[in-house]
């Protein structure tokens, strides 16, 4: 190793890599021009930190400011565990949500065509529309047929009441008239025989 | 020094939610290296309170873009950096020397009292970069890789300049240290 390649102020400033100094120690062990350049460098050092810090004649102090401070919503986004806590309540939502809301059958396909489904759900809909008018429907006609029967009976019924008491009342009539033709005869006889 | 980095993080992240006394007490920690960087930068001392009190000014503004609170030294000191060379630059043309070379100044004898008013001079010789890289080294004890982000220069320029401003302060000093040790 020789001078030039050695970096002797990047030793002596306590800069240089692990691997390096090994090396420049060495050199200067056996470079009396290093050594003095090193005892040269030292006194250099002395008389640089000789010069002492001043003490700043005016302390820098800041007041708070509302035009510097944090909105709410910055003061959560660099908060750690607030916003854990909130990515924990916004996948547990999540979560619940996609219980609620997911199909309830079927193979998740990896491409979805919305006009076939839209297609297969049209004709779901008007099938099931469609089964239930025509069940409306036959309850209703079949409600219709018995109140039907319903009201045939019952008239039957009244009929054959109206019919009893019609026939009763010619039967009745029928006594009337034949009481008044005997009573009638009775007289006419009676009439006939003046002599006697 | 670890516990410093410690609770100088942790200073950083209160004073990030707004904590205003957190950052005061930052700033109490670091505002007297800071002047002394800028006051030996620019030379004068209303000069380097005001670029002080700009500096933790726009380090608090900025704060929340400082990504790792562990290079808070070296992130402030880039911003020091930037206020002294604006400064700099608006008060002397491109070109003109920042003080005008007095040779044989501190060749003469001299006692060891004035020995810092020495180094002050010695230090007025060496242009900005190169006393700016003196002072990042030999005051405030950054790494050359640490220089290179501060001063946004590569490694080897870093180097190329300190170990200038070295030669030159040894030839400039090395007669003062002498007549003051006989």
């Amino acid at each position: 190793m020789t001078c030039s390649s050695v970096d002797l102020k990047a030793y002596f400033l306590g800069d240089i890599a692990p691997a390096e100094k090994g090396g420049v120690e060495d050199h200067v062990r056996a470079c009396q021009g290093c050594r003095e350049e090193l005892d040269r460098l030292r006194v250099t050092q002395t008389a640089l930190l000789s010069l002492e810090e001043e003490e700043i004649p005016q302390r820098i102090a800041f007041v708070s400011d509302k035009v510097f401070e944090p909105r709410w919503w910055q003061t959560i986004w660099r908060s750690g565990p607030a916003m854990g806590f909130a990515s924990a309540a916004m996948l547990a939502a999540a979560i619940l949500a996609h219980a609620y809301v997911r199909p309830v059958a079927g193979p998740v396909q990896a491409t979805v065509d919305t006009a076939q489904i839209e297609q297969r759900v049209e004709r779901e809909v008007n099938a099931r529309l469609e089964a239930t008018v025509a069940k409306a429907v036959r309850e209703s006609e079949a409600k219709q047929s018995q109140q039907f029967a319903q009201v045939m009976v019952a008239s039957e019924k009244r009929f054959e009441a109206k019919r009893q008491d019609d026939l009763a009342v010619a039967q009745q009539a029928a006594r009337y008239f034949e009481q008044q033709r005997a009573r009638l005869e009775m007289a006419a006889n009676d009439s006939v025989r003046p002599g006697q | 020094m670890i516990f410093r980095e410690v609770e100088d993080r942790d200073l950083i992240a209160k004073a990030r939610r707004g904590h205003v006394d957190a950052y005061n007490v930052l700033v109490s920690r670091w505002e007297k290296r800071v002047f002394n960087y800028l006051l030996r930068l620019v030379g004068h001392r209303e000069d380097a309170l005001d670029l002080s009190q700009d500096v933790f000014l726009k380090a608090y503004q900025n704060l929340r873009k400082l990504e790792d609170p562990a290079k808070f030294p070296g992130w402030l000191f880039r911003i020091a950096h930037n206020e002294a060379y604006s400064l700099l630059r608006k008060n002397r043309p491109e070109g003109e020397l920042a003080v005008e070379p007095k040779s044989g100044e501190a060749t003469s004898r001299m006692f060891p009292i004035e020995l810092s008013l020495a180094v002050q001079s010695a230090l007025g010789l060496l242009s900005d970069d190169q006393r700016e890289a003196v002072l990042l080294k030999v005051y405030q004890g950054f790494k050359f890789e640490e220089m290179a982000e501060i001063l946004a220069c590569p490694v080897s320029t870093v180097k190329s300049r300190l170990y200038t401003a070295l030669d030159l302060l040894k030839q400039t000093l090395a007669p003062v240290n002498m007549g003051g040790a006989e």
